[in-house]
């Protein structure tokens, strides 16, 4: 009795097969050179997020402006102190505290922007999945966020430059394309870290100690040219180094070598372009993930 | 308003066109760790994966009122995703060819430290929401919600019903022609669902097409016309809504009995 019931519920409800998935073959990548268009035609949402951003860490707590400017003037203090009390400063030129300066804050951009860009995907997992804008969103707002936070730090470059009675030429435009290089080279990171970081956990940490030796493979505390020999070449290579020359050139022209700057350029746009396509290729395994 | 077809003719062109739309899931855990990776291998990498949809092909048209049914577990959701674009068909398409507004996860993009007037300027807004409807719609927005004493307190402070309400009114008043439900309308108490029943119908008035994924037979004849059933990943009924039901509820009634 109960047997038979049983085969009648079969036929009424048989199992589905697994239907042969046909159609299109199983899709890559959605197409990366349409998206700058959509991401453009979002910028509203990103300029939301930003002043999202902004506001929290400005308008929340008084010491807001303080907070941002705080770690690279400290840390500009503390190898001030090292290099010029301690040791006898060796690298870098006078005024040091505006040449460590000049390299800590863009730094200080660098670092904060891959940390958080690498985090962006899963930090905000929610939104991202309950909003269909062009998820790399998430990862332009967080380079953004903490450009702004790097032009509100130069009044505090000034301010030293003035104390030290530092001398400033017309190099100083050369921030403009300084700017552009390093915001390009962070999307490139952020948009390649931001999906991997949601497939592997805790590839989190090794960026956050990854980030910690890259300061010292950086030219901030000295430039390139104190670097020994061969070293030179290692050290040039560093798309920072072209972009930090850049940084200094308004007080420092002489380490300005168009050679790295042209290094920095095309590693930075490179990254930019292979962030795209990373981007772009892993979007539909993230989605999924977060 | 969008302009509102009689829901008798759908004449132009599908709002939503699938086309042999799947999506692949994989069963076990995905490699979460570099330690894993890297002492497991390649072999780490692809887990089994399973299709939680597949082969699904439809045509929607503007102001159609499509609901979808099936037990739990069996792709509605994903259906539902799929179309709002915050997952991506790994085989076919899925052309949306008009804005939506998602009820899904409402609540999950609202910001826990920031004021229930700056989660509404924000959530609007990511959703699409110009600067001036936004302004032009605060009001109603917060009065729909009830949370009129509450509108600078943090988000996080408010309740969860409170919650719900405030998410909801703000994606039920995005001016989008597409509306994606998917069983919020188990929010609140009985007042504020029949105020959100009532804004439905607005809607659907209007001439949106709503898309609404539920449990309730109720809901389902009372809003919609045509019946999408799923089941295992695949599209296996489209028709008028009584007809799907009542399939549904046969077979559900089978497999009880079985």
């Amino acid at each position: 009795m109960i047997q038979s019931v049983d085969s009648d519920a079969e036929s009424a409800a048989p199992p589905v097969q697994p239907a042969p998935v046909v159609g299109p073959e199983r899709r890559r990548t959605r197409a990366p050179l349409r998206r700058p268009r959509a991401l453009w035609d979002r910028r509203r949402a990103v300029g939301l997020l930003l002043r999202r951003d902004l506001k929290i860490r400005y308008a929340s707590s008084v010491l807001g402006y303080l907070w941002s400017v705080l770690d690279p003037l400290l840390m500009a203090l503390v190898y001030w102190f090292v290099f010029t009390q301690i040791f006898e400063r060796s690298v870098g030129a006078e005024p040091y505290i505006v040449f460590l300066l000049s390299g800590l804050l863009p730094w200080t951009w660098f670092n904060g922007a891959v940390h958080e860009s690498a985090r962006a995907l899963r930090v905000d997992g929610k939104l991202v999945r309950s909003t269909n804008v062009p998820r790399e969103v998430w990862v332009v707002r967080v380079v953004l966020a903490k450009g702004a936070e790097f032009l509100f730090g130069l009044p505090v470059i000034a301010l030293f430059a003035v104390i030290y009675s530092a001398e400033v030429n017309w190099r100083i435009v050369l921030l403009v394309p300084a700017i552009i290089m390093q915001a390009a080279l962070l999307l490139g990171i952020g948009l390649i870290l931001a999906p991997l970081v949601v497939l592997v956990r805790d590839l989190d940490r090794v960026v956050g100690i990854l980030l910690r030796l890259a300061f010292y493979a950086s030219p901030i505390i000295y430039a390139v040219e104190d670097a020994p020999g061969a070293w030179q070449t290692v050290v040039s290579f560093n798309p920072l180094a072209g972009i930090f020359e850049l940084c200094r050139a308004a007080f420092f022209p002489g380490f300005l070598n168009w050679q790295h700057v042209a290094q920095a350029g095309v590693i930075s746009f490179g990254l930019l372009i292979i962030g795209w396509c990373v981007f772009a290729r892993l979007e539909r395994t993230v989605l999924k993930e977060i | 308003m969008t302009q509102s077809p009689r829901p008798a003719d759908f004449l132009g062109q599908p709002v939503i066109s699938a086309r042999n739309a799947g999506i692949a899931f994989h069963k076990g855990r995905r490699h979460r760790s570099l330690r894993d990776l890297i002492l497991r291998g390649q072999g780490a990498l692809r887990s089994e994966e399973f299709w939680g949809l597949r082969d699904i092909t439809f045509d929607v048209y503007p102001g159609e009122c499509v609901g979808v049914v099936g037990r739990n577990g069996q792709g509605k959701s994903t259906l539902l995703k799929l179309i709002a674009g915050v997952l991506l068909p790994d085989r076919g398409e899925v052309r949306v060819n008009a804005g939506v507004a998602p009820l899904i996860e409402i609540t999950g993009g609202f910001v826990g430290d920031l004021t229930v007037r700056e989660n509404i300027g924000l959530m609007a807004g990511l959703h699409g929401m110009s600067r001036q409807s936004i302004a032009a719609r605060f009001d109603e927005m917060v009065d729909f919600a009830e949370v009129e004493g509450f509108v600078d307190t943090p988000y996080k402070h408010l309740s969860s019903g409170m919650k719900a309400r405030v998410a909801f009114a703000v994606v039920s008043r995005l001016e989008e022609p597409i509306i994606l439900v998917d069983e919020v309308l188990a929010v609140g108490d009985k007042a504020f669902r029949r105020k959100c029943y009532g804004r439905f119908e607005e809607l659907i008035a209007a001439g949106r097409t709503l898309f609404l994924v539920s449990h309730s037979e109720k809901d389902l004849r009372r809003f919609c016309t045509r019946g999408l059933y799923i089941r295992d990943g695949s599209l296996i009924g489209d028709g008028p809504m009584d007809e799907v039901l009542s399939r549904y509820a046969e077979e559900t009634a089978d497999r009880a009995r079985a």
